[in-house]
């Protein structure tokens, strides 16, 4: 799966579990995620879905240097096998 | 202690007749009946095939139109019934009032957020411990229901969740009632909300054994009929506003209806089998609430779950209490329009009992074609019956031996 194809998926993932009003259409590689509408709790249902979805294992720590939508999706990427 | 009249204010419905109070009531009217074949998971091998459930895409729809996010089933219905309290009762839940936000969210449950919890086992089963959403807990918990809604609105009154089965609504708007009345808050959200249609939660209820089998659905659930065979299981919310008769007049909010007594008891005898002494200690327990006698009631709003037990023990327990004037009062029972909604029935229940005193109409008693002589009771038949009573009684009786019961009034000064 390419990183577009998986940003197109976390936009539909976020969209589900997101606390805020968003504009999904606008957001791209360089959007936070923490201007996102995500909070402690609800990041980890983020992360929950991300595993089930992608069919992907990590640990959510691995997470700490992820800022943004790009990093995210280069991040997942790579754990791709 | 205060001693304060509580009024009804608002109404939310969410059920298989309709996921708003007019298209609730009109189906009701029109004697239509929200039982069908269940389609939410494959029935085939299920013996009870027939039930009341609220369609996805009109949920998703309504859930989309009030900006609420989906969660567990339960708390979906109760949320979206909630909005719709909220909004008739002249409280836009997007700008709550600085009055409202003192509102307690008193609701019932009978199963509660199982849909959650079922849904962690499987994901348990498939990927181990990592399968299991790490908001299980939050989300399961019976009173996320209360606590979410209460987050959503900024309602800081007291939130929790009854649950005493199928009693747990109306005991739910019992604790309310009390509250307003003795002024612990001015305005509360309360009613109740159930989602039984999983398919190993309802695997319990088929083998239970007191479940109607009818290859005709819309047949299938006969409350008080010679040829009944067992409950139909339903789903949804019913959620009322209440507040004391000084906040509405404050407010100049549309009165509905009154809330007047509330009664309650436990048989203390069995776990699934009712006794009609303690369901008739209920009934008198809730006119004494209301310093009113058997005389002041012009219609009962039954329980009436089918099940050949109920339906006769509450014919017994009726009689029981209301003694002389059990002939003259019209009984009717609503579950062969939406099902047995359990922890939502008494709610749902109420809220038609309420409308029924308001547009002075009592709902047929759908498949009562062959009143059975062991419920010896003036029952409504298969057509709307009009009415001009002031007051009604509503009946919840529940598994454990719970018995709630209510009497509600249209409002007059």
């Amino acid at each position: 799966m390419t990183q577009e194809q998986i940003i197109e998926k976390l936009r539909t993932m976020m969209r589900k579990t997101s606390q805020a009003k968003v504009d999904w259409d606008a957001v791209n590689t360089d959007s936070p995620i923490a201007s996102l509408g995500f909070d402690s709790l609800s990041i980890l249902d983020l992360v929950y879905d991300i595993q089930q979805e992608l069919g992907l294992e990590f640990e959510a720590e691995e997470l700490v240097k992820v800022k943004t939508v790009g990093q995210l999706a280069a991040f997942l990427a790579g754990k791709q096998k | 202690m205060n001693n304060r009249r509580v009024v009804v204010s608002g109404i939310g419905v969410v059920t298989s007749l309709g996921l708003d109070e007019t298209t609730f009531w009109q189906n009701m009217v029109a004697g239509k009946c929200g039982i069908n074949r269940i389609k939410a998971f494959d029935i085939a091998n299920y013996k009870a095939q027939n039930g009341a459930e609220v369609d996805n895409e009109q949920l998703a729809s309504v859930m989309a139109a009030r900006q609420l996010k989906a969660s567990d089933r339960t708390v979906d219905f109760a949320m979206a019934a909630s909005v719709e309290a909220l909004e008739t009762a002249g409280l836009k839940p997007a700008d709550v009032s600085p009055q409202s936000t003192e509102m307690a969210v008193i609701l019932g449950t009978g199963i509660g957020c199982n849909h959650t919890l079922l849904s962690a086992n499987e994901g348990f089963e498939a990927r181990g411990i990592k399968g299991v959403r790490p908001t299980t807990i939050p989300r399961c918990m019976a009173n996320a229901i209360s606590s979410q809604i209460s987050m959503k609105f900024k309602l800081t009154g007291p939130n929790y969740v009854v649950v005493s089965a199928c009693t747990s609504a109306t005991t739910a708007m019992g604790i309310a009632y009390r509250m307003v009345k003795d002024g612990t808050v001015d305005l509360a959200l309360t009613g109740g909300t159930d989602a039984v249609f999983e398919h190993r939660i309802y695997a319990g209820w088929n083998n239970l054994g007191v479940m109607a089998v009818n290859p005709l659905p819309e047949k299938s659930c006969r409350p008080f009929d010679r040829d009944r065979n067992g409950c139909v299981l339903g789903e949804g919310a019913g959620i009322l506003v209440i507040e004391s008769l000084e906040s509405a007049l404050r407010r100049k909010a549309r009165i509905r209806g009154e809330i007047c007594g509330f009664g309650e008891s436990s048989d203390a005898s069995h776990i699934t089998h009712p006794s009609p002494e303690g369901q008739a200690k209920a009934i008198t327990n809730a006119l004494k609430s209301a310093g009113m006698t058997p005389k002041d009631i012009g219609f009962i709003n039954a329980h009436g779950t089918a099940t050949r037990t109920n339906d006769e023990c509450e014919s017994q327990s009726i009689r029981l209490a209301m003694g002389g004037e059990t002939d003259r009062i019209p009984v009717a029972s609503n579950k062969s329009f939406f099902g047995h909604t359990l922890g939502a029935s008494g709610a749902i229940e109420t809220i038609a009992t309420i409308l029924g005193l308001e547009k002075k109409i009592v709902p047929a008693n759908l498949n009562l074609d062959n009143p059975d002589p062991a419920c010896n009771l003036n029952f409504v038949g298969n057509e709307p019956m009009p009415v001009t009573a002031k007051t009604a009684m509503k009946n919840s009786f529940g598994f454990g031996g719970n018995n709630a019961v209510l009497v509600l009034s249209r409002y007059e000064d």
